[in-house]
């Protein structure tokens, strides 16, 4: 592939997955409730709506809360270019984990500000609850990577994810735990099913729809995409992850890789459909026991990264 | 480092024993010690191809017969007439215990390392830090656990973990004492089994933290 076709395929995907990813969690939902469901685009005629509507802000606001969203989408669009969620990615400079995983924090941060700034009670509430959150699951996914780090002797995510033509049980190990222990933890960072309902209109138990309330019109469009994003960057991740699990994954055509690669996502969106129509809301307190559960396989994949590196 | 099917199936049982701390649910508890077991058997039968030793072929036979079918379905069907569902936990919770479990698994490794490995055997010791880990796991198992019927598992958990030992560093025990080991677990659950209908019925619970409690 040359480097143009990369970058245009690129932004097809950046543009079009995250409203596809989000279109198949709902449709997934609706068959399951035995409804016929909206189409796939759905999302895009959402934002289309959203961008041609009105805005409403509230007086007593700062600046920060129209920096927000913009801040937001910009720092998700530069993470979409620095991880290696896409096999036909173009090139990007060196991307370390903790970068990448303070640039996650980053966003989130601002995402608070903009909650407390809007003065609203639902939106501190939420904010409180963000905060917890991300303070509970930052070390399952710190560790997930860091292990992964480990195993291949860097802690540049180009060269983690970089294609090696070894394969054993271990690395297979490895990558799978790891894989899992992403796939839980973005369900807690995007604060879906288990851990919040994306879909219920009870602002004193929603944690991220509450932080957005006082959004409208292109704030809102602007913010809902770039969640929408950061979900589909987590499933790409966890997808390649668990893409070099499989042996001789290396060897497969560029083509036959993209396509594997997209089909993940489309899969784990399915999955996380699922798990949103079958599995009912933790009580609060008992979020961090479903934290811990994802934190011990970030574990068993550290502890195999390190004895591998140690026994040999 | 390369593995063998032997020690990757013992090391895949040693993790699913690692998961049974991870649930309070007794059945769940039941199914993931059953597959824990056959991986046992299948290390067995694998160990039974490479010796092509038919005696412990029979014993894996035996070990998928008594103790990955018939002593799950004892159990659940007592579970059933006691009627309880979940373990209360003692101590800490699951999640944590199942984090201590895996430190565990990784010291196993660290102690078993040093073993020495017997001629035509390779690396032997992989499978026996699988053992080690196994009985590490059945103790947890045991400290973390209220309800006299999940120590009873954990003791079951502990017994897989000598065996395995005994296989990976002995290729197996005779058959003769394997049948007398198989026939004494079994007996061995079924006495259990009738002492816990009886500490049900004189302590209506089968709690073990109260069991120190006198009544008239």
């Amino acid at each position: 592939m040359t480097e143009l076709f990369r970058w245009l395929s690129f932004i097809v995907c950046v543009i079009f997955l995250p409203l596809l990813t989000i279109g198949t969690i709902r449709k997934t939902k609706a068959r399951l409730q035995n409804r016929i469901g909206p189409p796939l685009l759905q999302p895009l005629f959402d934002l289309t709506k959203l961008y041609r509507k009105g805005e409403t802000i509230s007086d007593t606001m700062s600046g920060v809360f129209r920096l927000t969203s913009v801040t937001v989408m910009a720092d998700v669009m530069i993470l979409a270019w620095l991880i290696p969620w896409l096999c036909f990615k173009p090139w990007a400079p060196e991307a370390d984990i903790f970068m990448v995983i303070y640039l996650f924090a980053f966003a989130r941060m601002f995402t608070l500000l903009a909650a407390l700034d809007a003065g609203s009670a639902f939106g501190a509430f939420s904010a409180s609850r963000e905060a917890t959150l991300s303070l509970l699951v930052e070390p399952a996914i710190l560790l997930a990577l860091v292990a992964l780090g480990v195993f291949s002797q860097s802690s540049d995510l180009r060269v983690i994810f970089s294609l090696s033509p070894h394969q054993t049980f271990v690395s297979s190990g490895i990558w799978i735990a790891s894989g899992m222990a992403i796939v839980f933890s973005s369900l807690v960072e995007l604060s879906r099913m288990p851990v919040d309902d994306p879909t219920t209109h009870l602002e004193l138990t929603m944690v991220h729809e509450a932080m957005i309330l006082e959004a409208s019109g292109r704030n809102l469009a602007l913010i809902e995409f770039a969640q929408s994003l950061k979900m589909s960057i987590f499933f790409g991740l966890a997808t390649q992850c668990f893409l070099r699990a499989l042996p001789e994954f290396s060897l497969i055509g560029t083509y036959f890789q993209a396509a594997l690669n997209i089909g993940g996502i489309f899969i784990l969106a399915i999955f996380v459909g699922l798990l949103e129509s079958l599995t009912v809301k933790l009580q609060w307190r008992k979020v961090p026991e479903f934290v811990a559960y994802i934190l011990s396989m970030s574990l068993m994949a550290a502890l195999i990264a390190v004895g591998s590196r140690v026994i040999k | 480092m390369n593995i063998s099917a032997t020690e990757l199936s013992i090391l895949t049982s040693a993790s699913l024993a690692c998961l049974i701390v991870g649930s309070l649910h007794l059945r769940v508890n039941l199914w993931l010690y059953a597959l824990s077991t056959l991986f046992i058997s299948l290390a067995t039968g694998l160990t039974a191809r490479q010796y092509s030793d038919t005696n412990l072929f029979y014993v894996a036979v035996l070990i998928v017969i008594i103790k990955a079918v018939c002593i799950p379905k004892f159990f659940s069907w007592t579970i059933d007439k006691l009627h309880v569902q979940r373990d209360l936990g003692a101590m800490v919770t699951p999640p944590l215990a199942m984090h201590a479990t895996m430190l565990l698994f990784a010291l196993s490794f660290v102690l078993t390392r040093e073993i020495p490995s017997h001629a035509g055997s390779g690396n032997g010791w992989l499978g026996a830090a699988g053992g080690i880990s196994l009985v590490f796991t059945g103790l947890i198992l045991m400290l973390t656990r209220r309800l006299a019927i999940s120590q009873i598992l954990g003791f079951l958990v502990i017994e897989n973990g000598i065996y395995v030992f005994a296989l990976t560093q002995t290729r197996g025990m005779p058959l003769i004492v394997e049948m007398g080991i198989l026939l004494d677990v079994l007996v061995g659950v079924m006495v259990s089994g009738l002492l816990l209908f009886k500490i049900q019925k004189s302590f209506e619970h089968i709690d073990v933290g109260q069991l120190t409690e006198l009544k008239d």
